[in-house]
């Protein structure tokens, strides 16, 4: 697999979503206006991948893509039992008007909060998984550093700022007690 | 014999905390580490527990005081997107003013910045009095230099006025004579081609694989902008071209001087972007939903997600927004600043280079990084954090010493 090329040829967000629906992904597509009197379609394509898929995924995707699929963030949400992980790449970029956003959506059930890195397939998504360890409690194997990104080397441990259940940082809310709640 | 140089977490050649571990044999850089966790406001986590989505607008201008509207609109971009809120057409266009307003005057900041760190302060001073312009136009058509409260929710707050039209004008051919000037000063001056020319190169493969964004890939070579690729607000309208180097010298090496190069012309189309849209900009109101309470209690119902991304100066600006049905607050929020993923080119581009490139490569992204909350004492090689409450008890403390 080409590191710095993506394999593929020149693909629009149909023909993405198409090849992973082939490949037995579930795939679906949103579109938002934007212009005034030159109206376009922001497009972007939402893909459930199963934890253990995501390296595969990930590599599918540039085999698809003309040029490295660009990986821009991973962002998560606490869902109850499970945890969302959500993969953030654009594609296409350099043409006018044809750039659009590919999401990996991951759930990870809390009780084993574990997934593949893909620092070893993108190298920029280190700082992001670092930052999902340390807000979200995901453990990612074989990330390569696993240093605090954002928050102190004395944070205690069993604490995660972003989850929405008894792991949440109870000290941060009593600062804000004369808040209303 | 190899040894480490730790500059920051505070360093008179960095305007915000961070801390940067070198390690040299002699004057040449053999290994960077970042180490980046020097103070975390948290600003994700009140958007998602403590304030309305309202008052995240408020709280998302300070993210970054330079860029005090590219994250509020890309929240805004996010949220609208997932509430499907619409907004009236004056109001696009007035966003694509404001935002092109800041792009001048953030890299105009940079370039006094660029000029401070190679030592040559008069051209600081010369840059940043130019930049003075933009200033008081943002003052003028926002009533603040900074933290201007300007967008909302389907729409923007305060309109751009006939009688202030002459007055962007007026500016605007202000700085296309000024233009001249500084493209000279910064491309001909011996001293800051010697200082920049192949200095801090970062290779075309290296900028996609390490994902850069905004001047510095464009400056490798790059042609990424997401007003180009993936326009927002009325930019499908203006065709926007993304910047590289090779249009003003013929070629790419994607050094500290095609950094410059790619931020000048980035001030020269914003003139233009800004020129087009005053004359093409349509009557009609500005506010979709007038009413806080009712646009509250409408975002508040409304379920979805969704990933927005707004062309910032130094790069492309990421929010990813969850709202869920009954829910107060944002239910997901996650920020990516351009300096968030473009600080791991700093590794590349240092590696090889000599301590004293340092402050200008560094400079280079343009980076931009939060401002103290706390402060570490390094004492007997022991760490000590002092948070606000502390240093308000130091100072406390000492003057009362002095009124003694």
């Amino acid at each position: 697999m080409g590191i710095l090329r993506g394999g593929g040829e020149e693909m629009s967000a149909e023909e993405i979503m198409q090849k992973f629906q082939e490949a037995g992904y579930e795939v679906w597509v949103k579109e938002r206006e934007a212009g005034v009197k030159n109206k376009v379609k922001r497009k972007s394509v939402w893909i459930k991948v199963d934890r253990e898929k995501i390296r595969d995924a990930v590599e599918y995707l540039t085999e698809l893509a003309e040029e490295y699929p660009h990986f821009s963030i991973i962002s998560a949400s606490d869902e109850g039992d499970e945890v969302e992980l959500n993969y953030h790449f654009t594609l296409g970029y350099g043409k006018l008007l044809e750039e659009f956003v590919v999401t990996f959506k991951v759930a990870l059930p809390k009780s084993d909060l574990k997934i593949k890195s893909i620092t070893n397939l993108i190298p920029a998504a280190i700082f992001s998984e670092r930052e999902m360890r340390e807000m979200m409690g995901v453990e990612f194997e074989e990330l390569p550093d696993k240093r605090h990104l954002f928050l102190t080397k004395d944070f205690p441990d069993g604490v995660y700022p972003w989850r929405r259940d008894e792991t949440a940082p109870k000290e941060t809310n009593k600062l804000y007690e004369g808040w209303k709640k | 014999m190899k040894y480490e140089v730790p500059i920051g977490p505070i360093h008179p050649a960095l305007k915000e905390p961070i801390m940067l571990k070198f390690t040299l044999e002699g004057e040449r850089i053999v290994d960077v580490d970042v180490i980046a966790s020097q103070n975390h406001r948290g600003i994700e986590w009140i958007g998602m527990n403590r304030n309305n989505p309202v008052q995240s607008i408020y709280l998302s201008e300070r993210i970054c005081g330079i860029c005090n509207f590219c994250h509020p609109a890309c929240l805004v971009m996010a949220v609208e997107e997932a509430a499907g809120i619409e907004s009236p057409e004056r109001a696009e266009y007035i966003r694509v003013i404001q935002g092109e307003l800041e792009r001048i005057h953030s890299h105009l900041l940079w370039a006094g910045v660029a000029a401070h760190e190679l030592g040559f302060d008069s051209l600081l001073h010369y840059v940043w009095m130019v930049r003075e312009k933009v200033m008081d136009i943002l003052e003028l058509i926002n009533g603040n230099r900074v933290t201007k409260a300007i967008i909302m929710y389907g729409g923007v707050r305060r309109d751009i006025k006939d009688e202030h039209i002459p007055k962007i004008k007026r500016m605007l051919d202000y700085y296309k004579q000024a233009f001249g000037k500084l493209a000279k000063l910064f491309l001909e001056d011996k001293t800051i081609k010697m200082r920049t020319r192949e200095i801090g190169i970062l290779p075309y493969e290296e900028a996609i694989k390490l994902a850069t964004v905004g001047p510095t890939v464009r400056a490798s070579g790059v042609k990424k902008d997401v007003r180009q690729d993936m326009p927002y607000f009325a930019y499908p309208d203006f065709e926007v071209k993304a910047i590289t180097p090779d249009m003003l010298t013929g070629e790419t090496i994607g050094d500290t001087y095609d950094r410059i190069i790619v931020r000048l012309l980035e001030v020269k189309q914003s003139i233009e972007i800004i020129e087009q849209a005053l004359d093409e900009m349509p009557p009609g109101d500005i506010l979709a939903e007038p009413k806080i309470i009712k646009l509250i209690n409408q975002i508040k119902k409304a379920e979805g997600e969704a990933v927005a991304r707004y062309e910032a100066p130094r790069g492309e600006d990421i929010h990813y927004v969850k709202l869920k049905s009954g829910f107060e607050y944002l239910y997901a929020w996650k920020v990516r600043a351009p300096t968030y993923i473009n600080i791991l080119s700093w590794r590349p581009m240092l590696l090889d280079m000599q301590i004293a490139d340092i402050p200008i490569v560094a400079a280079s992204i343009d980076p931009c990084l939060s401002c103290t909350n706390r402060v570490v004492i390094v004492r007997n090689n022991k760490e000590e954090i002092l948070t606000a409450d502390d240093l308000h008890r130091l100072s406390v403390k000492k003057t009362r010493r002095l009124l003694r």
